[in-house]
Order: structure tokens, then C-alpha cells, then sequence
């Protein structure tokens, strides 16, 4: 279901590589499940390849996969670990880019396609930068669209509260493994039209300093509701109910400072969000990477954030008790208000090629091992003091301070 | 300070280090390093924006790669 996220992202933040370049990594995430129902878990291997296929020239191409296993809360309720269940998918992607660069500017223009099995996502997005004069200001735009499909459940003309949810055991065709294919009575395919674009400006300020500010925004329109997930209504478990539109956008600054004496840096990152759900949050990240000799680099990482619920969610308390905020509902966590926060730290080795290639191949090259630790804090939507019930159930979440790890490993090559 | 001033506030602090002596192309050494460039690691930007995606409903938005030496 995050398919789009990850091919947008590629469409609208590829760096510009002027340079031929290999990368791989494997990410695992482990996260934490409540009532004894096992961890979720994430295996998410990544390949990129880019080559120069001409002066001002490049080709780029990626493949990356999330294979999922764990348990997941079907029904949004006050005991929603009672109603876990099994399951696991594989979620695949590639991507294809062209990239031109000229001595001040770059175009790359990326095409990509997502497969699962209740998912698929068609996108294209290109990215334009510039030098200004004097090389101390870059400007960058980025535009990117999709056109992805959702598997559903045949609810044919059945109102919201009557809806029957997604199960695994229905079958989500597809026709040519490229585009969905309904099997009326059984399941259907939704559209998703995704729109986002970026503006960055990225700016030097002294020999040691540099800073950069993003606009983007995003429009959704199509479905985007969780076909699997009900929600408890008074006595009826209805399928999930969102809006088809959502208009997003944010703002980041971020700011890097070189410490020569400490060969090191600090980094400073900076976010608001707001969207027409009224979802508003925000994050601050600090960093400081520190260099030990010529080949080795430790960066070390803390994020906090925080984010409020979107303006039809109600603690499943009030949704089984008082029904329905207007017209919609869900027991979608990332639409209930959390604040999070990260600790993380990430060793590099560095090899740069001296008279003879590292491996007989490449100029640079840089192994790195990463480790993050994710904190989750729930929040009550609604009041306290009237929901006998708490919120401490009503998520397939664990209820102690550490959530979710994440590890990494990556292998990144310039030849 | 409420975010439009916040916002605005970056937007005058960044515009005003824009122009050609800014800082000279021979003073570059750090701004060239690795540390200093946005987004250095394209593997782990997607990863992680991936796993925040997943998590958050304000996800999106962290920014481009690029920086550091202001070279394409």
C-alpha cells in the first residue's frame, strides 16, 4: 500500500550523479506487537545502478522489495489485539531514469512501476536543478505522478456503513501483472491519481556553512482507505472510511555546519506539515558526524516528532459508543495524534582509490552499518475523563518505550 | 513565533547569502566533504523516508539531495 511513497521519493529526490555508481543495501525493520502476537517485520533490499552512457549523459536504474510478515488488527477497536491476524507480502519496484548534465544544471527524468498483491503504481517524475552564478545557490524543481490501483472488495453500490472489507483470501487479479483486473462480485480495482512537486533551494552561506529549504506539496484523489481494515460502528465492523481527496504540503529547513578543528559536522533539520485532513505535525532532527583518521565516519542522529489527528478521527472508544465523525472513519494510526522519536547511529568505512582502484574497479568506495531506535508515545484524541476504556488497546502496537529498531547495511561503489 | 514567520524567516536568512562572493570557489574544501552534502546516502534518504511513510501522517516533504560544494 506505500508503493507510491517509494517511487514518488525516487521521482522527486534522485541526486544528480555525474559519475558511474553502484549501490546496495538491505534494511530490516522490527517493530514491536502488542499481546503477545509477534513483531512485524521488514526485509527491504535496494540495488542501484548508474552509468554514464555519454558526455552529459546518464542511466540510471533501481530495484528495491519490502518483504513483510507479522500481524495486523483487521478490526479498529477498543481490543484491537484480540482481532490480530497473520499475513505477509512482497512488495516489489523498479525504476528507470535519463539524466542530462550540463556544466550548471541537471534534468533527470525517472519512470517507474510497483507490484504487490492488492497494489500496482504507475509513475513518471523529473527533476531540474541550476546553478546559480557564483555557485553558492542551487535551485531545484521536481514534479512526479502516479497512477496507482487499489484492490477492493466488490461493495457495488452498498453505502459507506455497509461496506465489506478486503480479505486475503480474495483474489486481486491482474491483467499482464502491469494493470488491475476486476472480477465483478469479488474484487475491484480503485484508481489513485498522485500529484507532488518540490521546490528546493539550496544555499552555501561560508566556507564552512550551507543550508537548504523545501516546498512541496502533494494532491491525492482516488482510494485511500485500508481495504482490509473495519472499524467498530455501534454493533457493525464497516470497511474504513476516508476522504477520495487529501492536499498536502510541508516545509523543511536544514542546515550543515563543518567543524575543520573537530573534523566533523553538526546538522540541523527542521519540518511543519499541514494538510486539508488536518493532519499538522512537525519534526527537528540534529546530527553530528565526526571523522576518525581518513576512512572512517560516525554520524550520530536524534528526531523528535509530532503530529496531530486528522479531523474525522475518533479513539475507537467514541466510534463504538457515539458513532462516526460525519461522514467518515478509520483506525489508521498515522491519522491519530503520536508524537515519536528516533535515536540513531551509523558507521562508514571509506576507501578512495589511490594509484590502483579499490577492488580493481572503483574510486570510492564506502561500506556502512546503521542502527536506529524508534520511540512511540499515543496520544488520546479525545477525552480521558469519558473513555473508560483508555487507548492503550485500540492499536496492534507494543505499549513499552522502545517500538521499533531499524538496522541497516549498505555497500555504495563510484567507479 | 508562529510557522509563517518561521518560514519566512528562513526563506530572507537563505536569499541573503545568495550572490557570487558568497563564498569563492577556493574556499570549497568543506563544503565539498561528504558530511556537508544533503541527502549524501540516496539508499538510506528512501529507506527512511519509506519507514516514515509508514509510520506518520505528516511524512513527506524531507527535501532534495544536492548541496555541499553547489557543483552539478
Amino acid at each position: 500500500m506505500q508503493l507510491k511513497l517509494a517511487i514518488l521519493l525516487l521521482a522527486v529526490s534522485s541526486p544528480a550523479f555525474a559519475d558511474d555508481h553502484a549501490e546496495a543495501s538491505t534494511q530490516v525493520f522490527e517493530e514491536k506487537r502488542a499481546g503477545d502476537k509477534g513483531g512485524l517485520t521488514v526485509i527491504h533490499p535496494a540495488v542501484d545502478l548508474g552509468t554514464d552512457i555519454g558526455r552529459y549523459t546518464t542511466l540510471e536504474a533501481g530495484y528495491s522489495a519490502d518483504a513483510v510478515s507479522g500481524a495486523t488488527a483487521t478490526t479498529y477497536q477498543v481490543d484491537a489485539v484480540s482481532s490480530a491476524t497473520s499475513f505477509s507480502d512482497l512488495r516489489q519496484e523498479g525504476t528507470l531514469g535519463l539524466g542530462f548534465h550540463g556544466r550548471r544544471s541537471s534534468l533527470m527524468i525517472t519512470g517507474g512501476f510497483g507490484t504487490e498483491r492488492d497494489y500496482l503504481s504507475h509513475s513518471i517524475g523529473g527533476v531540474a536543478s541550476i546553478d546559480l552564478p557564483g555557485r553558492n545557490t542551487t535551485v531545484a524543481l521536481a514534479y512526479g505522478h502516479s497512477w496507482d490501483e487499489v484492490c477492493d472488495h466488490d461493495n457495488g453500490m452498498a453505502m459507506p456503513l455497509e461496506r465489506h472489507a478486503l480479505i486475503g483470501a480474495e483474489p486481486c487479479l491482474k491483467s499482464g501483472g502491469f494493470f488491475g483486473q476486476d472480477k465483478p462480485g469479488t474484487t475491484i480495482w480503485h484508481d489513485l491519481s498522485i500529484d507532488n512537486a518540490q521546490a528546493t533551494i539550496t544555499q552555501n552561506l561560508s566556507p564552512t556553512m550551507n543550508l537548504q529549504v523545501a516546498l512541496w506539496g502533494e494532491i491525492l484523489n482516488g482510494f485511500q482507505s485500508n481495504p482490509y481494515r473495519r472499524v467498530k460502528v455501534g454493533g457493525n465492523s464497516p470497511q474504513e472510511h476516508v476522504p477520495n481527496e487529501r492536499a498536502r504540503w510541508s516545509i523543511t529547513a536544514r542546515f550543515n555546519r563543518f567543524l575543520p578543528a573537530q573534523h566533523g559536522a553538526v546538522h540541523f533539520g527542521a519540518r511543519f506539515y499541514d494538510d486539508t485532513w488536518r493532519v499538522v505535525g512537525g519534526d527537528v532532527e540534529l546530527g553530528y558526524s565526526q571523522y576518525i583518521g581518513n576512512s572512517l565516519l560516525v554520524n550520530f542522529r536524534a528526531r523528535a516528532y509530532q503530529q496531530s489527528a486528522a479531523k474525522f478521527f475518533k479513539d475507537a472508544f467514541f466510534y463504538e459508543t457515539e458513532s462516526t465523525a460525519g461522514e467518515y472513519y478509520t483506525g489508521d494510526r498515522e491519522l491519530s495524534p503520536v508524537r515519536s522519536a528516533l535515536l540513531g547511529a551509523k558507521l562508514t568505512l571509506i576507501s578512495v582509490a589511490g594509484d590502483k582502484p579499490v577492488w580493481h574497479l572503483f574510486d570510492k568506495l564506502q561500506f556502512n552499518v546503521k542502527g536506529d531506535v524508534l520511540i512511540l508515545g499515543q496520544i488520546a484524541a479525545d477525552s480521558t475523563l469519558d473513555n473508560p476504556m483508555g487507548i492503550d488497546k485500540q492499536f496492534l502496537y507494543g505499549n513499552g518505550l522502545l517500538d521499533a529498531v531499524i538496522l541497516q547495511l549498505g555497500l555504495l561503489g563510484n567507479y | 513565533m508562529d510557522w509563517r514567520f518561521f518560514s519566512k524567516l528562513i526563506v530572507v536568512i537563505a536569499l541573503s547569502g545568495c550572490g557570487r562572493q558568497a563564498v569563492r570557489a577556493s574556499e570549497k574544501q568543506f563544503l565539498a566533504d561528504q558530511v556537508m552534502v544533503f541527502d549524501n546516502d540516496p539508499h538510506e534518504t528512501a529507506a527512511d523516508d519509506h519507514v516514515m511513510e509508514n509510520r506518520e501522517g505528516a511524512a513527506g516533504g524531507h527535501g532534495a539531495g544536492g548541496g555541499g560544494c553547489g557543483c552539478n
